[in-house]
């Protein structure tokens, strides 16, 4: 199945252990920009394109939150308000430690997919200033907050789920009882 | 379905407020309280987000999947000790899609229509009598409602989890129909025109609330206004296939009132200070009235 093999951990989507969780969550991550750079060679209707490029970015979003985080790396987060006072808190979520292998190619194919898409937006951010084309500033703002919460509440995840890590093996070497500690630890983990 | 769980909601902490005076003062929290340690009067269920004694973790799940059943909630309780890490996709998917639903069903049934202090299903009925009558009477009348309903401070499972399908789907939903029936030159600027009216009507709506001591976050607020913008998709649609003017008078007022209806009934519970609600409901009302007066005109 292999072929003459590249470096474990290299950027080829053949050394994937999600192949298919991978390549959709590549696809929403680039589709949305290249609609956005390139959607107006094809049509004339730039509501069309706002429409489809929001509706990627928002799609995207689910996607790398809800499924791709925890298929690839093992990772998820989410945000709950207590509705006693209004204040909302991070949750995050990582696997228990031992359990899962997580794939060198895959995760380092999200951290790279996970802090260029910012870093893409921001650009086009700039551009969009630079030729007064301000009709598009909502849009590219909308997909800053998108993908910047994302990039943050994943690497925060990261740390944190590092830390529970350790812990959970400080505990009682990474038994049943150390490891819902952690996780019970890694469940209300506070901003 | 959705009524006992309701009753619940609001018979339990009512007779707490009632009986006895000091428990107020029990509902202040101390300043250095943890958050984990709060003991919540208000919201029964909040009580399975606090972390469980630990023994296991299949004790823990039971527990809570006990407690909710007890209330009969249904839906997922996302603080549970479930893992969601290693499910599948298809559960994900599956859990959020119901969980969108429900939200939109209480926009679908405004509770506060229907009467938002009944106690028992029986009542329904009269008090959905009572609620007609009071329709005519207007906007006034609904918003010294609020005052009555706020006084119940009841929550809903749907202000917890919030998710920005709703806002999304339907505002861009709302701003296309717009557009629809604008001439071709102006189509754009009709288009992202309403879009950012809407979002930053709800931003306005938030800030209002926020500031007169609304105990709601900003994501909560926007999610749950973007779902009540609903019954003005449909205003929208009926403008889109070129409603005769005379009948969207009505028809439209209609919809308004009840967005502004399932508007009231969510974020009431919200703790805005009492005697401000109504405060706190006219910028949701002008809001509403705006985007209904564009469909009109469109």
């Amino acid at each position: 199945m292999e072929q003459p093999q590249p470096a474990p951990g290299s950027l080829s989507w053949r050394l994937s252990s999600h192949p298919i969780t991978l390549l959709t969550f590549l696809g929403f991550r680039v589709s949305s920009l290249l609609v956005y750079l390139f959607g107006l060679l094809f049509t004339d209707n730039l509501v069309m394109i706002f429409i489809i490029t929001i509706l990627l970015l928002a799609a995207d979003f689910y996607y790398l939150k809800n499924i791709a985080g925890r298929r690839l790396v093992g990772l998820r987060w989410w945000n709950e308000v207590d509705p006693s006072t209004g204040d909302s808190h991070w949750v995050f979520e990582s696997s228990e430690p031992g359990s899962k292998v997580i794939n060198a190619t895959d995760s380092r194919f999200f951290w790279i997919a996970i802090y260029a898409q910012p870093l893409f937006w921001i650009a086009l951010a700039v551009v969009a200033v630079f030729s007064f084309k301000f009709i598009w500033l909502p849009l590219v703002a909308i997909a800053l907050v998108l993908t910047i919460t994302n990039s943050l509440a994943f690497s925060r995840c990261d740390k944190f789920s590092q830390a529970s890590n350790i812990a959970g093996s400080a505990f009682n070497g990474g038994n049943l009882a150390g490891s819902i500690a952690s996780n019970m630890v890694g469940r209300f983990f506070t901003r | 379905m959705a009524a006992p769980n309701r009753s619940h909601y609001q018979s339990t902490p009512q007779v707490d407020l009632e009986n006895n005076d000091e428990d107020i003062h029990d509902l202040i929290d101390p300043d250095d309280a943890d958050l984990n340690s709060f003991d919540d009067p208000l919201a029964p269920s909040s009580s399975t987000s606090r972390p469980l004694p630990q023994g296991s973790i299949t004790s823990a799940s039971q527990t809570a999947t006990a407690l909710s059943s007890r209330w009969g909630l249904s839906g997922e309780d996302r603080a549970a000790p479930l893992n969601t890490i290693d499910e599948p996709v298809s559960a994900t998917l599956l859990r959020d899609l119901s969980a969108i639903w429900s939200k939109l069903k209480e926009v679908l049934y405004p509770k506060y229509l229907f009467g938002g202090s009944m106690s028992s299903i029986s009542d329904v009925r009269n008090l959905r009598l009572a609620q007609a009558r009071e329709e005519i009477v207007g906007l006034a009348s609904r918003a010294m409602d609020a005052d009555s309903l706020l006084s119940n401070n009841h929550m809903s499972s749907g202000l917890r989890d919030w998710d920005l399908w709703g806002p999304l789907v339907f505002c861009l939903l709302l701003s296309t129909l717009l557009s629809l029936k604008s001439r071709e030159q102006q189509r754009e600027v009709v288009f992202s025109g309403v879009f950012a009216m809407v979002w930053v009507g709800m931003g306005v709506v938030t800030v209002q609330i926020r500031l007169l001591g609304g105990n709601i976050s900003f994501a909560q607020s926007v999610c749950i206004i973007g779902y009540t913008l609903f019954p003005l998709v449909i205003a929208a649609l009926l403008s889109a296939v070129s409603l005769i003017w005379i009948a969207r008078i009505p028809v439209y007022l209609v919809l308004v009132g009840w967005s502004l209806a399932a508007g009231v009934s969510i974020l009431g519970g919200s703790g805005v200070v009492k005697n401000r609600v109504g405060l706190a409901v006219y910028p949701l009302a002008v809001f509403y009235l705006g985007l209904g007066c564009l469909c009109f005109i469109s």
